[in-house]
């Protein structure tokens, strides 16, 4: 078998982008669905920036890490939904601009 | 590395066994009898065991590091302790807070005993993976905790507003870690100092690496850099540092007022707990960019902060802003611990700031719990709605007027000896830039807070119904005798405080 490598800054760079593109969507979208599929996008970019990470240094810590954000996406996810749900019933939308009733 | 864990890791690691356990027995007391006086009962006593025992292995368990997670010293120890003083507080007001509200009010407190092990876990957090697990367990503990209210839309709002945000600065926590991690290969802070202080072990590979694609110091420092920076800005948001403040009026003014009171001490202390410990240990200031960033961060939350919260009616909003000032006074600190000379004041300083801050945010936000027992959309927290106070209940006026003295910073309570602390820290590293923004934010803030106080010494029957009740009373009657006792008479609390600074500097 012909061991691939990427390199680590490839790796990187691609996680970077994911993060970036997800970073847009919650910036820029204003539906609260897509918001939250954005915000996972960018945690996803982190799981894979440690996994890249840890198999440049070949130590088990990166997988680890990636498990750890898996868990916690979830998490957030799950409450992120509870919310929406919410939102979706007492606003009658989701978009977020709907949510403005405080000023600064 | 370790290899299993033997008793005295046990014995370490009690605090958090004995808080999972009450969290347990809390979630089972729910499943078989909803009672709030009983649930709010199991979790206050659970608090008061769990401190004993941080009391405990604070005077009887030697300093160590359980596996490389978990570190438990006294530094760790004094932040865990606060927390779990500062939740025991808010579990008695929130007590009394949804007393009179009917519903299901006693996951409430399941919530908060989460958030609270959240705490502890960053206070004690050595490593990038609990820094994480604490992080997030606290944060999304608060998400449900914001959005508990089921009346009304602003707790909704906030709660939306406070997820997103929260999820994005997390975002940009663990992508600034993946850069500090490729640059190192280890998410240890100790092992991270190593590499950080050495870079040229780093090339070799710590762990025997792979081909060294990181390659000169050059790049190194900028990843470092780089990854630092992230960092930064993802904790900045979690403590409403000033360009990263939008969301802390909102989510204050639109959470229930315990959460408020959580929120604004537990969350903030225990992520700064973390940074502290992560700068000192790397030596974070060695980069003059970051250490540059930082100076204006500090600068701008004092003035924004201050400026913006003379505008405000609502006693939530008006808070938000003051603790948006407050955390710029102790980033003044944080930013004096930068030479080696001055590092063990500094920290001391920020120690005592904390202390001073955790007292009077809770009790403040004890006195607007108090006033907003009734079921309403929305809490008791107009300017107005305060009018009166002084001749209808002079005793929660009292308490009210003493926190916000203390906020003010003036003397005889323990604001005042916090806010000391950071003119000296300022004075003693030279930060005289710094020194200026908060004696002119001092001023202002004076304004602000004795506005309320006015407010409160209008004549009016606004607030002739409010009645002070037991559990909420008692708390707010010994966090304000924490307050003045420790404001005239300072010392045990500093000698205390000053040699578990020598201990982390």
């Amino acid at each position: 078998m012909i061991a691939v490598i990427i390199p680590m800054e490839q790796g990187l760079l691609l996680a970077a982008m994911l993060f970036l593109i997800g970073l847009a969507g919650v910036l820029v979208r204003r539906n609260i669905l897509v918001i939250l599929m954005s915000l996972e996008i960018m945690l996803n970019a982190c799981g894979l920036a440690f996994i890249t990470v840890g198999a440049h240094w070949a130590i088990a810590d990166g997988q680890v890490m990636f498990m750890l954000i898996l868990s916690i996406a979830a998490a957030e996810v799950a409450v992120g939904l509870g919310l929406l749900l919410q939102a979706h019933r007492r606003l009658g939308s989701l978009d977020i601009d709907q949510a403005g009733r405080m000023q600064g | 590395m370790t290899t299993g864990l033997t008793g005295t890791d046990l014995l370490a690691l009690s605090p958090f066994i004995t808080l999972t356990g009450v969290i347990l027995v809390l979630m089972m007391a729910i499943a078989f009898a909803r009672h709030l006086g009983l649930t709010c009962l199991i979790a206050a006593l659970g608090l008061l065991v769990t401190l004993a025992n941080i009391l405990w292995v604070a005077i009887f368990v030697d300093p160590q590091l359980v596996t490389p997670l978990i570190i438990v010293d006294p530094y760790a120890l004094l932040f865990s302790g606060l927390i779990v003083i500062a939740s025991f507080f808010i579990c008695l007001l929130a007590y009394n807070y949804h007393q009179q509200r009917g519903g299901h009010q006693e996951e409430f407190t399941l919530l908060l005993l989460l958030a609270t092990l959240g705490g502890v876990t960053l206070a004690h957090s050595a490593h990038f993976g609990s820094f994480i697990l604490g992080l997030e367990l606290l944060g999304i503990s608060l998400y449900a905790m914001i959005s508990y209210p089921t009346q009304g839309l602003l707790s909704l709002e906030a709660a939306l507003k406070y997820l997103i945000l929260s999820g994005v600065s997390s975002a940009f926590i663990l992508f600034g870690i993946a850069f500090l991690f490729a640059t190192t290969g280890t998410l240890s802070f100790a092992e991270m100092a190593d590499a950080n202080i050495n870079p040229t072990a780093v090339q070799g590979g710590v762990q025997g690496g792979v081909q060294g694609s990181v390659q000169g110091s050059e790049s190194l420092r900028l990843y470092m850099l780089i990854g630092g920076s992230m960092i930064l800005a993802g904790v900045g948001f979690k403590l409403s540092l000033v360009p990263f403040h939008m969301w802390t009026p909102d989510v204050y003014e639109g959470a229930p007022a315990p959460t408020t009171a959580f929120l604004a001490t537990v969350s903030k202390g225990g992520i700064f707990a973390v940074l502290l410990r992560f700068f000192v240990s790397v030596d974070g200031y060695q980069y003059q960019t970051i250490l540059d960033g930082l100076f204006w961060v500090a600068l701008l939350s004092i003035f924004l902060g201050n400026l913006l919260a003379v505008m405000q009616s609502n006693i939530k909003r008006l808070l938000a802003y003051s603790s948006i000032a407050h955390l710029g006074y102790l980033m003044v600190a944080f930013l004096a611990a930068a030479e080696i000379g001055g590092r063990q004041l500094a920290i001391e300083a920020s120690l005592v700031f904390l202390i001073a801050y955790f007292t009077t945010t809770v009790g403040a936000f004890g006195v607007v719990c108090i006033m907003s027992r009734k079921l309403a959309a929305r809490d008791t927290d107009q300017l107005p709605d305060y009018e009166g106070l002084f001749w209808n209940r002079p005793l929660l006026a009292a308490f009210f007027a003493a926190m916000l003295l203390s906020l003010a910073g003036i003397p005889l309570t323990l604001g005042f000896i916090g806010k000391f602390y950071i003119f000296a820290v300022a004075v003693d590293s030279e930060l005289w830039a710094l020194l200026v923004a908060v004696i002119i934010g001092s001023a202002i803030g004076l304004f602000y807070y004795l506005r309320v106080i006015f407010t409160m010494t209008k004549r009016s029957s606004v607030t002739e119904g409010i009645a002070i009740p037991k559990a909420g009373g008692w708390s707010l009657v010994a966090v304000t005798l924490i307050l003045i006792g420790l404001g005239v008479y300072p010392a045990p609390v500093i000698e205390w405080v000053s040699a578990i600074a020598r201990t982390i500097s």
